[in-house]
């Protein structure tokens, strides 16, 4: 219940532990039922970082299960000697930076116009909308953006996907619902254009829903690997999941690309180049997911205020 | 500036001249509100609409050379070659169990987390759980897909060494085709479930705390408060994104199909997505998966009509 435990106590005495035994029954499986769904939720990510650090033939026979067993950082030190990874990380912080820089600046503007009323905002609305129902699917697009330049370009990896009907229609709300209109009479009174009340005003008071919006485009970018499955083929200018695809999701999983360099030192022993290339792979897992787990944690007070504020009128 | 004032105030304007000098003194007025507008303009025009005129490619034999409008009209032919194909049956069924059955567990899963959420009585138990559920959210597919593979591998995986250790046979999940449904919708769940139960907790939020109070002044207990006063609360949003999931049925999670598809499980998990990412990129076959495509368009857009229109019907919420 949402309202304070003292004032319902007030109202109707049941503050007192008297509740009734069906509504303590109802609380304990509640508790169970939470319990358990935390536990479902963390095991797995906590399995894989420990795994990540521990020693590989423990791993490897399964004897690592709540605690990490012979602690050691190898996996992390082969991944780190790997070029193609440290490259393709690179690459992904560059994408993710502008493509979210882009993403959101593009966003707040068009959600600015459609946050005012203006001749031809219905058509404008309906024009962006409809885009939802009915769109021209993978092949199509593909043969427009490569009649664009976009294939094998890195700015496809910026631009493509840059504005969602979805991210437009939460900020364009998010406007309406928190910047007063009246703001904007006064701006106005004062010879505010709309260009200097945007940057002046809308842009500042918009803190809470640029962090919701940038989370959302950082993520999706920093995530995305199919974009670059079907635009990019150098492979200097692949991104961090579309390297990681090719180490982890396949079933030739043995001589993992991850470690190969490492494979040339002591390529002697395979059975234990194949243990090791299984922790690397649990770390190039971890390095792969924190920065984006991190972006959430560290946003996340503004962003389940954002997302409901946006949420309500969608 | 002067002018800008009188749009601001509103009421104001004078309702002097005919409709159409009101709109070009209108449009005066607001040019910039359409410089704002017209970069989302153009990036809609070049990424969703040139897309869909090039749509066409479809009812052509489309060849580079040639550009869209200059390739040959074919008509129907690539439609039917898709009915008569071996593989088009296979591929429709599939992608509509798959999601038939997904929608099925990840439709209710985050309205039952979110009322359950709503009851707990301690609010910083409720925050922390909340920041948990929705880690999973922000793991990638790649890594998602990659997990399955390492703890269900029938060498190392932690999974099959608990199988084994039980005296069980170790099952090599990933190429069995009876997993590949369940392991691909319960990681689904596992990742997104937590995450959208955003939606319907916003929803909870917004209910008139008196509406609970006059339910205990009654004598309501837990579970009559949620049958009374959360479930019918919940019911407009539920049913909305009843109807926008309803508009994807053929429309299938490609990025993660392709990751998950092994050649064994091909079977079941070979569905349009995957067979028009395969055949049109792989094999160049433009034309004809750009039919497929359209196909699925046209389907996806017919059922969220219908649903839409008999929702409104039935007196529940629609989308318009």
């Amino acid at each position: 219940m949402r309202r304070p435990m003292s004032q319902s106590a007030l109202r109707h005495g049941s503050g007192y532990g008297r509740k009734t035994t069906g509504d303590r029954v109802f609380d304990i499986f509640n508790s169970v039922f939470w319990v358990v769904v935390v536990g479902i939720v963390i095991y797995p990510l906590w399995l894989v970082l420990i795994d990540s650090v521990s020693n590989p033939g423990d791993v490897y026979a399964g004897r690592v299960v709540i605690w990490p067993i012979g602690f050691s950082l190898e996996g992390y030190k082969a991944i780190l000697a790997s070029k193609q990874l440290l490259r393709s990380y690179l690459n992904s912080i560059i994408y993710t930076l502008s493509g979210t820089v882009f993403s959101v600046f593009l966003t707040m503007m068009g959600a600015y116009a459609l946050s005012h009323p203006f001749p031809g905002k219905g058509a404008v609305n309906f024009f962006i909308i409809f885009t939802m129902f009915f769109s021209g699917g993978l092949i199509p697009s593909f043969i427009i953006n490569r009649a664009l330049g976009l294939y094998n370009n890195p700015l496809a990896m910026i631009v493509l996907g840059a504005v969602s009907v979805w991210n437009l229609m939460i900020a364009r709300t998010y406007i309406q619902t928190n910047i007063p209109g009246e703001l904007y009479d006064a701006a106005a009174i004062d010879g505010a254009s709309h260009f200097k009340y945007f940057f002046r005003f809308v842009l500042p008071l918009s803190g809470v829903i640029m962090a919701v919006l940038s989370v959302y485009a950082g993520v999706a970018r920093w995530n995305d690997y199919f974009t670059a499955l079907v635009y990019i083929r150098d492979r200097n200018l692949l991104p961090l999941q579309t390297v990681l695809r090719e180490a982890l999701a396949s079933l030739t999983s043995s001589a993992a690309s991850l470690i190969e360099d490492s494979l040339k030192i002591d390529g002697i022993d395979v059975q234990a180049a194949t243990r090791k290339a299984e922790v690397a792979k649990y770390c190039s897992i971890v390095v792969s997911t924190v920065p984006a787990v991190l972006l959430y944690v560290f946003m996340q007070k503004f962003f389940v205020k954002g997302v409901m504020i946006g949420s309500l009128k969608g | 500036m002067a002018q800008t004032i009188r749009i601001g105030g509103g009421a104001k304007r004078p309702d002097k001249g005919s409709l159409g000098k009101r709109f070009a003194r209108s449009v005066r007025l607001h040019w910039q509100l359409y410089v704002f507008i017209a970069p989302i303009f153009i990036f809609f025009i070049l990424f969703h609409y040139a897309p869909l005129y090039g749509v066409q490619i479809a009812f052509r034999d489309y060849k580079a050379v040639f550009g869209i409008t200059g390739s040959k009209w074919v008509g129907l032919k690539h439609f039917r070659d898709f009915f008569r194909s071996y593989y088009s049956m296979r591929l429709i069924v599939n992608t509509l169990l798959l999601n038939i059955f997904g929608l099925l567990w990840s439709f209710p899963i985050p309205i039952f987390m979110a009322i359950l959420l709503n009851q707990l009585n301690n609010k910083r138990a409720k925050s922390f759980i909340q920041t948990i559920i929705y880690v999973p959210h922000f793991i990638s597919t790649v890594v998602m897909v990659g997990v399955l593979f390492l703890f269900l591998s029938p060498t190392s995986g932690i999974i099959n060494k608990a199988l084994t250790s039980l005296g069980m046979k170790s099952i090599f999940f990933m190429i069995e085709p009876g997993y590949f449904r369940t392991l691909f919708i319960a990681s689904d769940i596992w990742q997104h479930a937590g995450w959208n139960t955003i939606l319907f907790i916003a929803a909870l939020t917004g209910i008139d705390p008196e509406l609970y109070e006059a339910a205990s002044v009654d004598g309501a207990s837990k579970t009559q408060k949620i049958r009374y006063i959360d479930i019918p609360h919940l019911m407009p949003i539920a049913a909305i994104m009843l109807i926008l999931s309803c508009g994807s049925m053929l429309v299938s999670n490609t990025d993660k199909a392709l990751l998950m598809q092994t050649p064994n499980n091909m079977s079941v998990s070979d569905i349009i997505g995957v067979y028009v990412y395969q055949q049109g990129l792989g094999k160049a076959q433009f034309s004809y998966t750009a039919a497929i495509n359209l196909f699925v368009n046209v389907v996806n857009f017919i059922t969220i009509m219908l649903v839409n229109f008999a929702s409104k019907k039935l007196g529940e919420t629609s989308l318009f």
